[in-house]
């Protein structure tokens, strides 16, 4: 009976993750591969021309930026995220759930609301400048809108979360004892964080830059509506082609790059884990 | 698990109701952001009973590729500019107009009918027309310092124009500096317009079609691009801004309402261009909106500030100045083409 009931959940799990995960990935592959067509999305018949089409400076130049802002989000995300981690986790039960609950709050309200927002903080008329203004700290309104420090403000803001909550999932099973044990032998609080702290909590940075960095690059809404002109973001590329170019190929190609980076990085990920428990078997030996 | 089948149960009851039944009281209206009140929808279903399901886009070319890629089903009506609704009948995507069923189709001002774009008028009637010029904000900048499109290119400007997110409007621009025609079919000059337009973009903040009146409101842009009615709408709100068709010449387009190939509620779509086309609902929106209406008889019953406007009712010799925006065949992959080139900052 048993048997039957996880025969059925596994074969459901994945006949779901196929249908839902494995045949829209599968498409977007296939298209990535055809002719663009001017009057269709795309037209069948086998090509490589999509790939051929990404070598473009331009779209290097855009995908290198899209890079750095989403490795900028990342870090801040990291800097912010990881005390609040931290001091979460060494609270009281009931507070800490106090403290999650509080930090998934805003999650119920729809990201693009959200980003709406951050908008109205940052505007010219905004609440910031108001704020400014009324201290004294500047005469003109300063121009925050439409930069890449807003893209980025927004994003840190979007992606937070998805940075703190493995990383609480990690420390929440750390052991304090070891924090203790390495104050008695007598190491200061620097380098108890960088030869104890850091190294057993690393699996959990690591899995939350994953979960920040590659997304972020995706978030084009983020940049439509806080940054300008040229603050695109690969997302923004990949959005164009599918609604403004027609060009499907080329999008879909432009989405199997992010696809395979994350994959790039999901497998650095298992590398350094294995590498983290092997050493740790050595030690316990 | 069952929580989830649920979800999906859900969610397909949500997504598939729409298509099933009790249809003949519906209209899907595809539109342009901000281009028919509420409350003229709202009249209408009063009126008929006919409920009004109401979707909007930014670009021609977005509702292009919805429309392409659900084949044409799903919504009643559309507003492709002039350009769309020949590209469009070509493709196959639009079914005729029954003229019969829409009577004040007769009463339209006769210059804006039976245009090359749409002969006789058989996929398209129009809906409204306007302008593209320049919006100034003469609080911070003096309004006799832009005068023409090229000024747009002073390098005091840099990082402070909004641009309409609408490659012809765009193209218009260079191309008429330029000399030639906004509707000019020769690659050799869309490559020129599209290199001068290069040497614009250090000078350009924003790409804004939804509301580009909003960011000009918010005090983010001082100078740029808008569309005539969305100016009209700023300047109800903040009288310095101001209107400026540009000395080269400004562009003038023309939305058309058109019955996608694959429209469910094909009679209830006639019904609402009748109403539309209607003097006094016609009325209501350009005082709203802020465009002109070919329904002439719309014209008297306007009050005096909207009849007056030159920013809504251009001089007849500003409309000779200017380009009417017109179909551009075989050459719109190249403009495709130099504005993506454009847009990925090459």
């Amino acid at each position: 009976m048993k048997n039957k009931v996880q025969l059925f959940s596994i074969s459901l799990i994945s006949g779901w993750v196929m249908l839902f995960g494995g045949a829209p990935l599968l498409l977007l592959l296939i298209t990535s591969f055809l002719k663009q067509h001017p009057e269709k999305f795309y037209q069948f018949s086998f090509s490589v021309q999509s790939y051929f089409q990404l070598i473009d400076p331009a779209y290097l130049d855009i995908f290198l930026r899209s890079v750095r802002l989403a490795g900028l989000t990342m870090l801040f995300c990291l800097i912010f995220g990881y005390p609040f981690a931290w001091f979460t986790g060494r609270l009281q039960q009931h507070f800490r759930a106090a403290m999650l609950i509080m930090l998934m709050i805003p999650f119920w309200t729809n990201s693009l609301v959200r980003t709406y927002a951050v908008r109205m903080i940052l505007g010219t008329h905004g609440l910031l400048n108001k704020a400014l203004l009324a201290v004294g700290i500047t005469e003109s309104p300063i121009r925050f809108m439409y930069t890449d420090s807003a893209v980025v403000l927004g994003l840190i803001y979007l992606m937070l979360p998805f940075m703190i909550l493995p990383l609480y999932a990690n420390i929440e099973k750390f052991d304090y004892r070891l924090v203790e044990a390495a104050r008695d032998l007598g190491a200061g609080p620097l380098q108890t964080f960088s030869s104890v702290v850091f190294p057993l909590t690393l699996p959990g940075i690591l899995a939350g830059c994953i979960m920040v960095f590659v997304p972020t690059m995706g978030l084009f809404y983020v940049a439509t509506l806080l940054g300008g002109a040229r603050n695109l973001l690969v997302g923004n590329l990949i959005q164009h082609q599918f609604l403004v170019s027609h060009n499907w190929p080329l999008g879909s190609a432009m989405s199997v790059i992010l696809i395979l980076m994350m994959a790039a990085m999901l497998a650095l990920y298992w590398l350094v884990l294995r590498r983290f428990s092997a050493r740790g078997q050595v030690y316990h030996a | 698990m069952t929580s989830k089948i649920m979800t999906v149960f859900t969610f397909a009851i949500l997504v598939l109701q729409p298509f099933s039944g009790a249809a003949a009281e519906k209209v899907y209206v595809y539109n342009w952001t901000e281009y028919i009140p509420e409350a003229v929808l709202e009249q209408f279903t009063e009126e008929t009973g006919i409920k009004v399901i109401y979707t909007t886009y930014d670009s021609n070319e977005t509702m292009y590729a919805k429309l392409k890629l659900i084949q044409g089903e799903g919504y009643d009506l559309v507003f492709p500019s002039t350009y769309f609704v020949s590209k469009m009948s070509r493709e196959g995507m639009l079914q005729p107009i029954d003229q019969a069923l829409i009577p004040n189709m007769k009463e339209l001002d006769p210059s804006v009918m039976d245009k090359p774009f749409d002969p006789g008028n058989r996929y398209s009637v129009p809906y409204m027309w306007g302008s593209t010029g320049i919006a100034v904000n003469t609080d911070v900048i003096p309004v006799k310092n832009v005068t023409s499109w090229k000024d747009l290119w002073n390098k005091e400007y840099k990082d402070q124009l909004l641009l309409q997110d609408d490659m012809r409007e765009v193209f218009h621009m260079a191309l008429k500096i330029k000399g030639y025609s906004s509707n000019s079919r020769t690659p050799r000059e869309i490559e020129e317009a599209y290199q001068l337009l290069k040497e614009l973009m250090p000078n350009v903040l924003l790409f804004n079609s939804d509301s580009p009146r909003l960011p000009y409101l918010a005090g983010e842009v001082n100078v740029g691009m808008i569309w005539n009615g969305e100016a009209w709408m700023a300047q109800q709100e903040n009288p310095a801004i101001a209107y400026v068709y540009p000395s080269e010449g400004a562009n003038f387009w023309a939305d058309s309402f058109v019955i996608p190939a694959g429209a469910k509620n094909r009679e209830n779509a006639h019904k609402f261009i009748n109403f539309m086309l209607r003097p006094d609902i016609a009325k209501i929106c350009v005082e709203e909106n802020g465009f002109a209406t070919p329904v002439l008889k719309a014209l008297p019953l306007l009050s005096e500030d909207v009849r007056k406007s030159e920013t809504i009712f251009p001089p007849a010799a500003i409309v000779k100045a200017g380009e009417f925006q017109t179909d551009v065949g075989d050459a719109l992959p190249v403009y495709q083409m130099y504005w993506e080139k454009l847009r990925s900052g090459n």
